[in-house]
Protein backbone atom coordinates (compact mmCIF):
# COMPACT_ATOMS: atom_id res chain seq x y z
CA UNK A 1 0.00 0.00 0.00
CA UNK A 2 1.48 3.33 -0.95
CA UNK A 3 0.20 7.24 -0.39
CA UNK A 4 -0.26 8.57 -4.02
CA UNK A 5 -1.39 11.73 -5.92
CA UNK A 6 -2.98 10.92 -8.97
CA UNK A 7 -3.52 12.98 -12.34
CA UNK A 8 -6.90 13.00 -13.83
CA UNK A 9 -6.48 12.62 -17.83
CA UNK A 10 -10.20 12.77 -19.07
CA UNK A 11 -13.41 11.80 -18.12
CA UNK A 12 -15.76 9.72 -19.93
CA UNK A 13 -19.80 9.61 -19.26
CA UNK A 14 -20.92 5.97 -19.68
CA UNK A 15 -24.61 6.40 -18.86
CA UNK A 16 -26.83 8.83 -16.68
CA UNK A 17 -24.70 9.28 -13.73
CA UNK A 18 -21.48 7.10 -13.85
CA UNK A 19 -18.02 8.53 -15.35
CA UNK A 20 -15.01 6.99 -16.26
CA UNK A 21 -12.32 8.53 -14.62
CA UNK A 22 -8.77 8.05 -16.73
CA UNK A 23 -5.42 8.89 -15.08
CA UNK A 24 -2.17 9.47 -16.45
CA UNK A 25 -0.16 7.38 -13.47
CA UNK A 26 0.18 3.52 -13.07
CA UNK A 27 -0.45 1.79 -9.92
CA UNK A 28 0.24 -2.09 -9.56
CA UNK A 29 -2.84 -3.82 -8.07
CA UNK A 30 -4.59 -7.07 -8.61
CA UNK A 31 -7.88 -7.43 -10.07
CA UNK A 32 -10.58 -6.93 -7.28
CA UNK A 33 -8.54 -4.41 -5.03
CA UNK A 34 -9.57 -0.88 -4.70
CA UNK A 35 -8.05 2.47 -3.74
CA UNK A 36 -8.96 5.09 -1.17
CA UNK A 37 -9.77 8.76 -2.87
CA UNK A 38 -9.70 11.98 -1.26
CA UNK A 39 -12.57 14.45 -2.15
CA UNK A 40 -13.86 17.73 -0.43
CA UNK A 41 -15.75 15.72 1.87
CA UNK A 42 -14.25 14.81 5.47
CA UNK A 43 -14.17 10.88 4.35
CA UNK A 44 -12.22 9.16 2.01
CA UNK A 45 -14.16 7.36 -0.23
CA UNK A 46 -13.45 3.88 -1.87
CA UNK A 47 -13.22 3.33 -5.48
CA UNK A 48 -12.31 -0.17 -7.48
CA UNK A 49 -9.48 0.00 -9.70
CA UNK A 50 -9.22 -0.70 -13.51
CA UNK A 51 -8.53 -0.27 -16.83
CA UNK A 52 -9.82 2.13 -19.28
CA UNK A 53 -7.61 2.27 -23.04
CA UNK A 54 -4.91 0.77 -21.40
CA UNK A 55 -4.63 3.73 -18.70
CA UNK A 56 -5.67 2.88 -14.85
CA UNK A 57 -9.09 3.86 -14.43
CA UNK A 58 -11.98 3.77 -11.88
CA UNK A 59 -15.37 4.01 -12.51
CA UNK A 60 -17.33 6.74 -10.30
CA UNK A 61 -21.07 7.14 -10.44
CA UNK A 62 -21.64 10.53 -9.32
CA UNK A 63 -24.27 10.47 -6.29
CA UNK A 64 -22.80 14.03 -4.24
CA UNK A 65 -20.56 16.63 -3.69
CA UNK A 66 -17.52 14.55 -3.32
CA UNK A 67 -18.11 12.39 -6.25
CA UNK A 68 -19.05 15.32 -8.41
CA UNK A 69 -15.95 17.06 -7.57
CA UNK A 70 -14.02 14.21 -8.50
CA UNK A 71 -15.85 14.19 -12.02
CA UNK A 72 -15.96 17.58 -12.82
CA UNK A 73 -13.92 19.72 -10.84
CA UNK A 74 -10.30 18.10 -9.33
CA UNK A 75 -7.39 17.37 -11.92
CA UNK A 76 -5.46 16.35 -9.01
CA UNK A 77 -6.80 13.47 -6.55
CA UNK A 78 -4.50 12.15 -3.18
CA UNK A 79 -4.82 8.78 -2.00
CA UNK A 80 -3.86 5.81 -0.72
CA UNK A 81 -3.54 2.17 -1.86
CA UNK A 82 -3.87 -0.70 -3.39
CA UNK A 83 -6.58 -1.90 -0.58
CA UNK A 84 -8.43 -5.26 0.04
CA UNK A 85 -7.69 -8.48 -1.61
CA UNK A 86 -7.14 -9.50 -5.54
CA UNK A 87 -9.71 -12.01 -6.96
CA UNK A 88 -8.46 -15.18 -8.52
CA UNK A 89 -9.87 -18.20 -9.74
CA UNK A 90 -8.91 -21.10 -12.07
CA UNK A 91 -11.88 -22.21 -14.74
CA UNK A 92 -13.88 -20.30 -17.01
CA UNK A 93 -15.87 -17.33 -14.89
CA UNK A 94 -18.39 -14.25 -15.48
CA UNK A 95 -18.15 -11.23 -14.11
CA UNK A 96 -22.32 -10.14 -13.63
CA UNK A 97 -21.53 -6.21 -13.01
CA UNK A 98 -23.09 -2.88 -13.11
CA UNK A 99 -21.57 0.05 -15.07
CA UNK A 100 -19.66 1.38 -12.08
CA UNK A 101 -17.69 -1.48 -12.45
CA UNK A 102 -16.62 -1.76 -16.54
CA UNK A 103 -13.22 -0.58 -15.55
CA UNK A 104 -12.66 -3.55 -12.84
CA UNK A 105 -13.83 -5.76 -15.65
CA UNK A 106 -10.88 -4.53 -17.75
CA UNK A 107 -8.38 -5.39 -15.28
CA UNK A 108 -9.33 -9.18 -15.03
CA UNK A 109 -9.72 -9.37 -18.91
CA UNK A 110 -6.34 -8.51 -18.54
CA UNK A 111 -5.28 -11.78 -16.66
CA UNK A 112 -8.01 -14.34 -17.27
CA UNK A 113 -10.64 -15.43 -19.76
CA UNK A 114 -13.68 -14.20 -18.43
CA UNK A 115 -17.13 -13.81 -20.23
CA UNK A 116 -18.74 -10.38 -19.35
CA UNK A 117 -22.58 -9.77 -18.29
CA UNK A 118 -23.36 -5.76 -17.84
CA UNK A 119 -26.57 -5.07 -16.08
CA UNK A 120 -27.60 -1.29 -16.21
CA UNK A 121 -30.55 0.75 -15.35
CA UNK A 122 -30.73 3.12 -18.81
CA UNK A 123 -28.48 2.93 -21.65
CA UNK A 124 -24.78 2.84 -22.27
CA UNK A 125 -23.42 5.32 -23.80
CA UNK A 126 -20.22 3.77 -24.89
CA UNK A 127 -19.79 1.03 -27.20
CA UNK A 128 -18.57 -2.24 -25.11
CA UNK A 129 -17.69 -5.52 -26.56
CA UNK A 130 -19.62 -7.82 -24.22
CA UNK A 131 -23.31 -8.42 -23.43
CA UNK A 132 -25.19 -5.53 -21.92
CA UNK A 133 -28.75 -6.01 -20.87
CA UNK A 134 -30.92 -2.58 -20.12
CA UNK A 135 -33.51 -2.94 -17.27
CA UNK A 136 -34.77 -5.24 -14.65
CA UNK A 137 -36.90 -7.21 -16.80
CA UNK A 138 -34.02 -8.02 -19.23
CA UNK A 139 -31.67 -8.52 -16.38
CA UNK A 140 -33.69 -10.93 -15.15
CA UNK A 141 -34.26 -12.98 -18.32
CA UNK A 142 -30.50 -13.38 -18.91
CA UNK A 143 -29.43 -14.19 -15.16
CA UNK A 144 -32.20 -17.31 -15.29
CA UNK A 145 -30.84 -18.67 -18.64
CA UNK A 146 -27.28 -18.09 -17.71
CA UNK A 147 -24.86 -21.37 -19.25
CA UNK A 148 -22.95 -22.75 -16.61
CA UNK A 149 -20.09 -21.54 -15.63
CA UNK A 150 -16.84 -22.67 -13.16
CA UNK A 151 -17.47 -19.41 -10.92
CA UNK A 152 -19.46 -16.21 -11.04
CA UNK A 153 -18.11 -12.32 -9.70
CA UNK A 154 -21.00 -10.58 -9.08
CA UNK A 155 -20.55 -6.62 -8.74
CA UNK A 156 -22.95 -4.18 -8.63
CA UNK A 157 -26.71 -2.89 -6.81
CA UNK A 158 -27.63 -4.46 -3.61
CA UNK A 159 -30.86 -5.47 -5.32
CA UNK A 160 -28.49 -6.48 -7.96
CA UNK A 161 -26.64 -8.87 -5.88
CA UNK A 162 -30.42 -10.52 -4.35
CA UNK A 163 -31.21 -11.21 -8.00
CA UNK A 164 -28.49 -12.65 -9.11
CA UNK A 165 -28.10 -15.11 -5.46
CA UNK A 166 -31.52 -15.91 -5.62
CA UNK A 167 -30.82 -17.55 -9.61
CA UNK A 168 -26.89 -18.66 -8.72
CA UNK A 169 -27.47 -19.89 -5.09
CA UNK A 170 -25.82 -23.25 -4.48
CA UNK A 171 -23.51 -22.69 -7.76
CA UNK A 172 -19.60 -21.28 -7.22
CA UNK A 173 -20.61 -17.67 -6.46
CA UNK A 174 -19.00 -14.57 -5.24
CA UNK A 175 -19.92 -10.73 -4.31
CA UNK A 176 -17.63 -7.85 -4.00
CA UNK A 177 -19.30 -5.99 -1.51
CA UNK A 178 -19.60 -2.40 -0.94
CA UNK A 179 -20.05 -0.81 2.88
CA UNK A 180 -19.11 2.74 3.90
CA UNK A 181 -15.53 2.95 4.49
CA UNK A 182 -13.96 5.34 7.02
CA UNK A 183 -10.56 4.11 6.59
CA UNK A 184 -9.74 1.09 4.13
CA UNK A 185 -6.96 -0.59 6.49
CA UNK A 186 -8.82 -2.60 8.62
CA UNK A 187 -8.65 0.14 11.57
CA UNK A 188 -12.58 1.93 12.13
CA UNK A 189 -14.61 -1.18 12.00
CA UNK A 190 -17.01 1.03 10.44
CA UNK A 191 -17.28 -1.30 7.04
CA UNK A 192 -18.74 -4.74 8.89
CA UNK A 193 -20.48 -7.35 7.11
CA UNK A 194 -21.85 -10.01 9.80
CA UNK A 195 -21.15 -13.57 7.79
CA UNK A 196 -21.47 -16.84 9.16
CA UNK A 197 -18.44 -17.27 10.24
CA UNK A 198 -18.59 -13.97 12.16
CA UNK A 199 -18.08 -10.42 11.88
CA UNK A 200 -15.73 -9.82 8.70
CA UNK A 201 -14.38 -6.27 7.23
CA UNK A 202 -15.18 -5.59 3.23
CA UNK A 203 -11.61 -3.62 3.54
CA UNK A 204 -9.05 -6.25 5.13
CA UNK A 205 -11.28 -9.53 4.53
CA UNK A 206 -13.33 -8.67 1.10
CA UNK A 207 -13.95 -6.74 -0.88
CA UNK A 208 -15.29 -10.07 -2.49
CA UNK A 209 -17.15 -12.75 -0.21
CA UNK A 210 -18.26 -16.27 -1.32
CA UNK A 211 -21.75 -16.04 -1.48
CA UNK A 212 -22.59 -19.12 0.99
CA UNK A 213 -20.45 -17.27 3.83
CA UNK A 214 -23.09 -14.31 3.84
CA UNK A 215 -26.19 -13.86 5.80
CA UNK A 216 -28.79 -13.61 3.09
CA UNK A 217 -32.32 -12.02 4.82
CA UNK B 1 3.47 13.02 34.10
CA UNK B 2 3.13 11.16 30.71
CA UNK B 3 5.69 13.17 28.40
CA UNK B 4 4.87 12.49 24.72
CA UNK B 5 6.95 14.00 21.86
CA UNK B 6 5.44 15.49 19.88
CA UNK B 7 2.31 15.96 21.59
CA UNK B 8 0.15 14.68 19.94
CA UNK B 9 -1.93 11.49 19.86
CA UNK B 10 -3.91 9.29 17.66
CA UNK B 11 -6.88 8.85 19.08
CA UNK B 12 -9.35 5.62 20.19
CA UNK B 13 -11.21 4.41 17.08
CA UNK B 14 -10.06 5.85 14.03
CA UNK B 15 -6.61 4.50 14.78
CA UNK B 16 -8.09 0.59 15.34
CA UNK B 17 -4.94 -0.97 17.16
CA UNK B 18 -2.61 0.14 15.54
CA UNK B 19 -3.45 -0.61 12.10
CA UNK B 20 -3.75 3.32 11.11
CA UNK B 21 0.28 3.57 11.85
CA UNK B 22 0.50 1.99 8.10
CA UNK B 23 -0.51 5.77 7.15
CA UNK B 24 1.73 8.02 9.12
CA UNK B 25 5.07 8.16 9.66
CA UNK B 26 5.80 7.41 13.17
CA UNK B 27 8.23 10.18 14.01
CA UNK B 28 5.65 12.36 13.80
CA UNK B 29 3.13 10.79 16.45
CA UNK B 30 3.66 11.01 20.35
CA UNK B 31 1.44 7.85 21.13
CA UNK B 32 -1.35 5.89 20.14
CA UNK B 33 -4.11 5.06 21.93
CA UNK B 34 -6.39 2.13 21.31
CA UNK B 35 -9.53 0.87 20.16
CA UNK B 36 -11.62 0.12 23.49
CA UNK B 37 -11.74 -3.29 24.77
CA UNK B 38 -14.66 -4.77 26.79
CA UNK B 39 -14.62 -7.71 29.29
CA UNK B 40 -16.61 -9.78 26.44
CA UNK B 41 -15.92 -9.40 22.64
CA UNK B 42 -18.60 -7.46 20.66
CA UNK B 43 -19.44 -7.71 17.18
CA UNK B 44 -20.89 -4.23 16.94
CA UNK B 45 -23.74 -2.44 15.67
CA UNK B 46 -25.25 -3.38 12.01
CA UNK B 47 -23.90 -1.25 9.11
CA UNK B 48 -24.60 1.49 7.89
CA UNK B 49 -21.89 2.19 10.93
CA UNK B 50 -20.91 5.31 9.65
CA UNK B 51 -21.63 8.68 7.55
CA UNK B 52 -20.47 11.85 7.08
CA UNK B 53 -21.95 15.72 6.76
CA UNK B 54 -20.47 18.71 5.76
CA UNK B 55 -19.12 19.70 9.19
CA UNK B 56 -19.26 16.16 10.74
CA UNK B 57 -18.74 12.90 11.07
CA UNK B 58 -21.49 10.41 12.51
CA UNK B 59 -20.49 6.73 13.81
CA UNK B 60 -22.32 4.18 15.46
CA UNK B 61 -19.86 1.19 15.59
CA UNK B 62 -20.92 -0.26 18.43
CA UNK B 63 -17.94 -0.55 19.93
CA UNK B 64 -16.66 -4.03 17.79
CA UNK B 65 -13.62 -5.36 19.80
CA UNK B 66 -12.47 -8.99 20.52
CA UNK B 67 -12.71 -8.65 24.29
CA UNK B 68 -9.93 -8.30 26.62
CA UNK B 69 -8.95 -12.12 26.59
CA UNK B 70 -8.06 -11.89 22.70
CA UNK B 71 -6.53 -8.52 23.07
CA UNK B 72 -4.12 -9.68 25.91
CA UNK B 73 -2.91 -12.84 23.65
CA UNK B 74 -2.21 -10.45 20.89
CA UNK B 75 -1.19 -6.70 21.99
CA UNK B 76 -0.27 -4.91 19.46
CA UNK B 77 3.59 -4.05 19.17
CA UNK B 78 3.73 -0.35 18.13
CA UNK B 79 6.93 1.76 17.93
CA UNK B 80 5.39 4.53 19.79
CA UNK B 81 4.30 5.08 23.35
CA UNK B 82 0.97 2.89 23.56
CA UNK B 83 -2.44 3.86 25.58
CA UNK B 84 -5.15 1.10 25.85
CA UNK B 85 -8.32 1.75 26.33
CA UNK B 86 -10.65 -0.08 28.51
CA UNK B 87 -14.74 -0.10 28.37
CA UNK B 88 -17.58 -2.01 30.05
CA UNK B 89 -21.09 -2.79 30.55
CA UNK B 90 -21.67 -2.29 33.84
CA UNK B 91 -19.48 -0.92 36.91
CA UNK B 92 -18.55 -4.81 37.55
CA UNK B 93 -17.43 -5.48 34.20
CA UNK B 94 -15.50 -2.20 34.43
CA UNK B 95 -13.66 -3.73 37.38
CA UNK B 96 -13.38 -7.02 35.85
CA UNK B 97 -11.91 -5.48 32.88
CA UNK B 98 -9.20 -3.79 34.88
CA UNK B 99 -8.19 -6.67 37.06
CA UNK B 100 -7.54 -8.67 33.92
CA UNK B 101 -6.08 -5.59 32.10
CA UNK B 102 -3.72 -5.69 35.31
CA UNK B 103 -1.32 -8.25 34.15
CA UNK B 104 -0.33 -6.61 31.12
CA UNK B 105 -0.65 -3.03 32.48
CA UNK B 106 3.24 -2.10 32.37
CA UNK B 107 3.26 -2.69 28.69
CA UNK B 108 1.33 0.35 28.21
CA UNK B 109 2.24 4.05 28.68
CA UNK B 110 -1.11 4.52 30.13
CA UNK B 111 -4.63 3.51 30.25
CA UNK B 112 -7.59 5.30 29.25
CA UNK B 113 -11.26 4.61 30.60
CA UNK B 114 -14.03 4.97 28.13
CA UNK B 115 -16.72 6.54 30.31
CA UNK B 116 -18.64 8.44 27.01
CA UNK B 117 -19.28 5.84 24.33
CA UNK B 118 -22.72 6.91 23.07
CA UNK B 119 -23.16 3.72 21.14
CA UNK B 120 -23.82 0.75 23.41
CA UNK B 121 -26.71 0.28 25.60
CA UNK B 122 -25.57 -0.26 28.53
CA UNK B 123 -22.29 1.62 30.10
CA UNK B 124 -20.91 3.81 27.90
CA UNK B 125 -22.40 7.22 28.39
CA UNK B 126 -24.76 6.23 30.94
CA UNK B 127 -22.08 5.04 33.69
CA UNK B 128 -21.36 9.01 34.61
CA UNK B 129 -24.72 9.02 35.40
CA UNK B 130 -24.85 8.31 38.65
CA UNK B 131 -21.88 10.47 40.01
CA UNK B 132 -21.21 9.02 43.46
CA UNK B 133 -21.78 5.31 41.67
CA UNK B 134 -19.12 6.27 39.32
CA UNK B 135 -16.58 8.21 42.19
CA UNK B 136 -16.36 4.87 44.32
CA UNK B 137 -15.66 3.19 40.35
CA UNK B 138 -12.65 4.90 39.81
CA UNK B 139 -11.68 4.87 43.36
CA UNK B 140 -11.89 0.75 43.54
CA UNK B 141 -9.98 1.28 39.41
CA UNK B 142 -7.35 3.21 41.34
CA UNK B 143 -7.24 0.83 43.97
CA UNK B 144 -6.66 -2.20 41.33
CA UNK B 145 -4.58 -0.40 39.13
CA UNK B 146 -2.18 1.85 42.13
CA UNK B 147 0.53 2.54 39.91
CA UNK B 148 -0.76 3.00 36.07
CA UNK B 149 -1.02 6.24 34.82
CA UNK B 150 -5.03 6.45 34.88
CA UNK B 151 -6.70 8.80 31.87
CA UNK B 152 -10.88 9.06 31.79
CA UNK B 153 -12.28 10.08 28.92
CA UNK B 154 -15.72 11.83 29.31
CA UNK B 155 -18.13 13.57 27.18
CA UNK B 156 -20.32 16.36 27.61
CA UNK B 157 -23.57 14.12 28.15
CA UNK B 158 -24.12 12.99 31.25
CA UNK B 159 -22.41 15.07 34.24
CA UNK B 160 -20.77 18.64 33.51
CA UNK B 161 -17.24 18.39 32.64
CA UNK B 162 -16.22 20.29 35.42
CA UNK B 163 -17.71 18.13 37.92
CA UNK B 164 -16.29 14.76 36.08
CA UNK B 165 -13.23 16.44 36.28
CA UNK B 166 -13.20 17.46 39.97
CA UNK B 167 -14.40 13.14 40.87
CA UNK B 168 -11.67 12.28 38.49
CA UNK B 169 -9.03 14.79 40.56
CA UNK B 170 -10.65 13.44 43.63
CA UNK B 171 -10.10 9.90 42.82
CA UNK B 172 -6.41 9.90 42.40
CA UNK B 173 -6.23 9.61 38.65
CA UNK B 174 -3.78 11.35 36.32
CA UNK B 175 -5.90 12.52 33.38
CA UNK B 176 -8.53 13.01 31.55
CA UNK B 177 -9.49 13.45 27.90
CA UNK B 178 -11.96 15.71 26.84
CA UNK B 179 -13.96 15.04 24.82
CA UNK B 180 -15.79 11.86 23.84
CA UNK B 181 -18.27 11.98 20.64
CA UNK B 182 -21.94 13.52 21.52
CA UNK B 183 -25.25 12.18 20.52
CA UNK B 184 -26.15 13.14 17.06
CA UNK B 185 -29.08 12.12 14.62
CA UNK B 186 -27.54 12.15 10.13
CA UNK B 187 -30.41 10.97 7.51
CA UNK B 188 -28.35 9.22 4.64
CA UNK B 189 -30.38 9.35 1.90
CA UNK B 190 -33.47 9.07 4.01
CA UNK B 191 -32.45 6.31 6.35
CA UNK B 192 -31.76 7.58 9.87
CA UNK B 193 -28.40 6.81 11.29
CA UNK B 194 -27.82 7.72 15.47
CA UNK B 195 -24.94 7.99 16.49
CA UNK B 196 -21.86 9.71 18.07
CA UNK B 197 -21.10 13.37 16.52
CA UNK B 198 -16.87 13.51 15.64
CA UNK B 199 -14.95 15.75 13.19
CA UNK B 200 -15.38 20.21 12.71
CA UNK B 201 -18.68 20.62 14.79
CA UNK B 202 -17.40 19.62 18.30
CA UNK B 203 -13.92 21.80 17.87
CA UNK B 204 -15.14 24.46 19.28
CA UNK B 205 -17.40 22.34 22.17
CA UNK B 206 -14.38 20.14 22.77
CA UNK B 207 -12.16 23.61 23.95
CA UNK B 208 -14.87 25.13 25.76
CA UNK B 209 -14.28 21.93 27.34
CA UNK B 210 -10.30 21.78 28.05
CA UNK B 211 -10.37 25.74 29.20
CA UNK B 212 -12.95 25.08 31.86
CA UNK B 213 -11.27 22.12 33.20
CA UNK B 214 -7.71 23.77 32.55
CA UNK B 215 -9.12 26.73 35.03
CA UNK B 216 -9.77 24.74 37.77
CA UNK B 217 -6.85 22.32 37.43
CA UNK B 218 -3.25 23.78 36.37
CA UNK B 219 -1.74 20.76 36.84
CA UNK B 220 -4.02 17.60 35.39
CA UNK B 221 -2.92 15.95 32.58
CA UNK B 222 -5.60 16.80 29.25
CA UNK B 223 -5.78 15.04 26.27
CA UNK B 224 -8.02 16.94 23.67
CA UNK B 225 -10.25 14.93 21.24
CA UNK B 226 -12.42 16.83 19.23
CA UNK B 227 -12.38 18.37 15.46
CA UNK B 228 -8.83 18.40 15.03
CA UNK B 229 -7.91 18.83 11.48
CA UNK B 230 -4.86 21.60 11.53
CA UNK B 231 -1.90 23.14 12.73
CA UNK B 232 -3.99 25.91 13.97
CA UNK B 233 -6.91 23.66 15.70
CA UNK B 234 -3.86 22.12 17.28
CA UNK B 235 -1.90 25.18 18.22
CA UNK B 236 -5.65 26.42 19.60
CA UNK B 237 -6.07 23.39 21.97
CA UNK B 238 -2.47 23.74 23.15
CA UNK B 239 -3.35 27.52 24.15
CA UNK B 240 -6.22 26.69 26.45
CA UNK B 241 -4.66 24.49 28.16
CA UNK B 242 -3.89 20.90 26.40
CA UNK B 243 -1.06 18.57 27.37
CA UNK B 244 -1.89 16.62 24.19
CA UNK B 245 -3.55 16.95 21.15
CA UNK B 246 -5.25 14.15 19.99
CA UNK B 247 -6.90 13.77 16.08
CA UNK B 248 -9.54 11.47 15.02
CA UNK B 249 -11.89 11.76 12.03
CA UNK B 250 -9.29 13.84 10.29
CA UNK B 251 -7.81 10.47 10.01
CA UNK B 252 -10.08 10.09 7.53
CA UNK B 253 -9.51 12.78 5.60
CA UNK B 254 -5.84 13.04 5.10
CA UNK B 255 -2.93 10.97 6.77
CA UNK B 256 -0.65 13.72 5.48
CA UNK B 257 -2.63 16.43 8.18
CA UNK B 258 -1.26 14.00 10.96
CA UNK B 259 2.69 14.44 9.96
CA UNK B 260 1.97 18.24 9.42
CA UNK B 261 0.49 18.80 12.44
CA UNK B 262 3.51 16.46 14.85
CA UNK B 263 6.32 18.10 12.42
CA UNK B 264 4.90 21.80 13.67
CA UNK B 265 4.82 20.36 17.35
CA UNK B 266 7.83 18.88 17.34
CA UNK B 267 9.60 21.77 16.46
CA UNK B 268 8.12 23.76 18.67
CA UNK B 269 7.22 21.72 21.65
CA UNK B 270 10.14 18.98 21.30
C1 LIG C 1 -15.32 5.61 13.91
C2 LIG C 1 -15.04 6.08 15.30
C3 LIG C 1 -14.84 5.15 16.33
C4 LIG C 1 -14.59 5.56 17.62
N1 LIG C 1 -14.37 4.62 18.58
C5 LIG C 1 -14.01 5.02 19.84
C6 LIG C 1 -13.68 4.06 20.84
O1 LIG C 1 -13.68 2.85 20.62
N2 LIG C 1 -13.34 4.52 22.07
C7 LIG C 1 -13.30 5.85 22.37
O2 LIG C 1 -12.96 6.20 23.51
N3 LIG C 1 -13.61 6.79 21.44
C8 LIG C 1 -13.94 6.40 20.18
N4 LIG C 1 -14.23 7.35 19.22
C9 LIG C 1 -14.14 8.78 19.58
C10 LIG C 1 -12.79 9.37 19.19
O3 LIG C 1 -11.72 8.77 19.89
C11 LIG C 1 -12.76 10.87 19.44
O4 LIG C 1 -12.86 11.09 20.82
C12 LIG C 1 -13.87 11.61 18.74
O5 LIG C 1 -14.05 11.11 17.45
C13 LIG C 1 -13.61 13.12 18.67
O6 LIG C 1 -12.43 13.45 18.00
P1 LIG C 1 -12.37 13.80 16.43
O7 LIG C 1 -13.31 14.93 16.18
O8 LIG C 1 -10.92 14.14 16.18
O9 LIG C 1 -12.78 12.57 15.73
C14 LIG C 1 -14.51 6.95 17.92
C15 LIG C 1 -14.71 7.89 16.90
C16 LIG C 1 -14.97 7.49 15.60
C17 LIG C 1 -15.18 8.52 14.54
S1 LIG D 1 -12.92 0.88 6.34
FE1 LIG D 1 -12.04 1.11 8.30
S2 LIG D 1 -12.08 -0.97 8.96
FE2 LIG D 1 -12.75 -1.15 6.94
Amino acid sequence: MEKFCLTKKKSIRINEDTWIIIFEEYLDFLPGQFVMLETPKLVRKPFVLGYWEDNLAISVQVKGKGTKWLVEETRKVKGHGPLGNGFKKDGKGILIVSPTCLTMVNAFRKKVNVDVLVGSKTPVLVPLEFDVVVGNEEFLNKISTLPEYDWYLVSGSKSMEKVCWNHLRGKNVYFSLEEYMGCGIGACKSCAVFTKNGVKHVCTDGPIFRGDELCWS
Amino acid sequence: MLELSPPLVLLSGPTGFGEYLKLVDPKYVGGVILKTVTLHPKKGNPTPRMADGDFYVINRIGLENPGIHAFIRQIPQLSIPTIASLGGDSFEEYLEVSRIFKEVSERFCGVEYNFSCPNVKEGGLSIVEDTNRWKNLLNEIRTILPNTFLIAKVGIEGVFVEKAAKIVVDSGWNGITLVNTVRGLHFERGHMILGGLSGPLLKPIALRAVYEVRKMYPDLFIIASGGVYSVKDAEEFLNVGANVVGVGSALFKNPEIVEEIGRYLLEVKG
